[in-house]
């Protein structure tokens, strides 16, 4: 079976299933990736911001409402919850900045409240790839639900579903 | 250092047919915009010597990104309608194409991510200016945003050669990437993008803007602010994912630039968490 790699953009959740491999690229943003392991489809949700501030009209854009969104999404698509299991990746900072700008923090907060929000909906956080100075690229693939993180100039592979 | 990384970079930047060509017409138009003197029809004369050009400011004209409504036939009308600042934006995002969109070796950026980042800096960096009541620096600031990055695409093979040894060098010594670029390679990139904008002839604020908006604080007084906000739009940019190399987020967020804006906590959150929206509003001119 070929692979077809889906580009994943800020603010954005995509579904997808085997053998497709989701691919986004990350800086202070973070990646959830969710996987049924028996149905074999799974979806990515590229967050830019931890809580919705708009109140609703762009739900992609922030954890504590790209999640659940991602969840029901696949869950329509006739994943069930019992076999969901999570990876995330990014929310890194930058390198050198003063502690008053709160710009600063936006990674941790991402990583914060994407567990956060994993936790409420019951969702296992198998694996994480998080924090740090590095860009990171992911691919996360629906054959298995394994995910590859590319930063600084390595790769790591995430094998738990 | 590697000295023979440093020696082959030199003579690289020594030799002028090595360094990305930029046609004439772009540094023509970017000096006339600043002469009193020029008046709208010399610039439109001297456009319509380049038919390519030509067609292509006009197609960009009625671009989503640009168009005011009503559909541009000539470039008389184009001038009079946005202005020659905005025709110079134009003529700029026209130009740097061919020598911004392509992979990016060392930095392990895909084709086109470099040159859409120089657009997303361009927009940002506009809408800093704008947002802060600088009207007057908004189009240089669009067009530093562009090619703020221009040195990456000459330096970029070196850093491939050397790129664990400026990883060690940031983490061991605790400085940010481009200090270990020049610790390292004995250049920067923004060096490289300086050497470039003298070989083009571009005027001085824009060789400001590519030399220091990574470290605004050493920029020159009078440039200062036009360096702050591609500074900031650029931070704002990798932080996002947008144009994030191997040199990830291994720079510096400078209060210095924060402060000479004087941007508040509050309009550089908005201003990330509108980067959504605006990567759509330039996806017509990618």
């Amino acid at each position: 079976m070929s692979e077809t790699l889906l580009n994943v953009g800020v603010a954005q959740v995509r579904l997808a299933k085997e053998p497709t491999v989701l691919r986004t690229i990350l800086g202070s943003c973070v990646g959830i990736c969710i996987y049924d392991r028996i149905k074999k489809i799974g979806g990515l949700a590229h967050v830019l911001l931890p809580l919705d501030t708009a109140h609703g009209t762009n739900p992609e854009k922030y954890a504590d409402t790209a999640i659940p969104l991602l969840v029901q999404m696949l869950l329509k698509e006739g994943a069930k919850k019992e076999f969901l299991s999570a990876k995330i990746a990014g929310g890194a900072s930058m390198f050198k900045f003063e502690s008053n700008v709160t710009l600063g923090q936006i990674g941790d907060r991402n990583i914060e409240e994407s567990k956060k929000m994993l936790e409420k909906l019951q969702i296992p956080l198998l694996e994480e790839d998080t924090g740090g100075n590095a860009g990171r690229v992911i691919d996360f693939y629906l054959m298995d639900g394994h995910l590859k993180v590319k930063a600084a100039g390595q790769e790591k592979i995430y094998y738990k579903v | 250092m590697h000295a023979q990384i440093k020696q082959r970079i030199e003579s690289t930047i020594n030799n002028l047919a090595a360094l990305p060509t930029m046609p004439e017409i772009a540094s023509k138009i970017l000096n006339m915009v600043n002469n009193p003197d020029v008046s709208f029809k010399d610039v439109a004369e001297e456009i319509s010597k380049d038919q390519s050009m030509t067609t292509n400011i006009l197609k960009l004209c009625n671009s989503a990104y640009f168009s005011r409504g009503k559909e541009i036939t000539s470039i008389d009308r184009a001038i009079v309608t946005l202005g020659i600042k905005e025709i110079t934006s134009i003529v700029m995002v026209i130009a740097a194409k061919p020598i911004l969109d392509k992979f990016v070796i060392g930095y392990d950026l895909g084709k086109g991510e470099l040159w859409k980042q120089g657009l997303m800096v361009a927009n940002l960096a506009k809408k800093i200016a704008v947002m802060k009541n600088r009207k007057d620096i908004a189009d240089v600031v669009f067009t530093g945003g562009i090619i703020h990055n221009v040195g990456k695409t000459v330096i970029a093979i070196y850093v491939q050669n050397t790129y664990n040894d400026i990883i060690n060098e940031v983490k061991t010594k605790n400085i940010t990437f481009n200090e270990a670029e020049k610790s390292i390679m004995g250049y920067s990139h923004q060096e490289i993008s300086e050497k470039i904008l003298e070989k083009w002839n571009f005027p001085p604020v824009l060789r400001a803007i590519v030399r220091y908006y990574s470290d605004p604080e050493n920029a020159p007084e009078q440039y200062r602010a036009e360096v702050s906000a591609v500074h900031i739009a650029n931070t704002i940019s990798i932080m996002a994912g947008i144009g994030i190399g191997s040199d990830g987020l291994y720079h510096q967020l400078s209060s210095n630039a924060l402060d000479s804006l004087k941007i508040t906590n509050a309009e550089l959150e908005d201003l990330f968490s509108k980067i959504p929206e605006m990567g759509k509003q330039i996806q017509d001119l990618a």
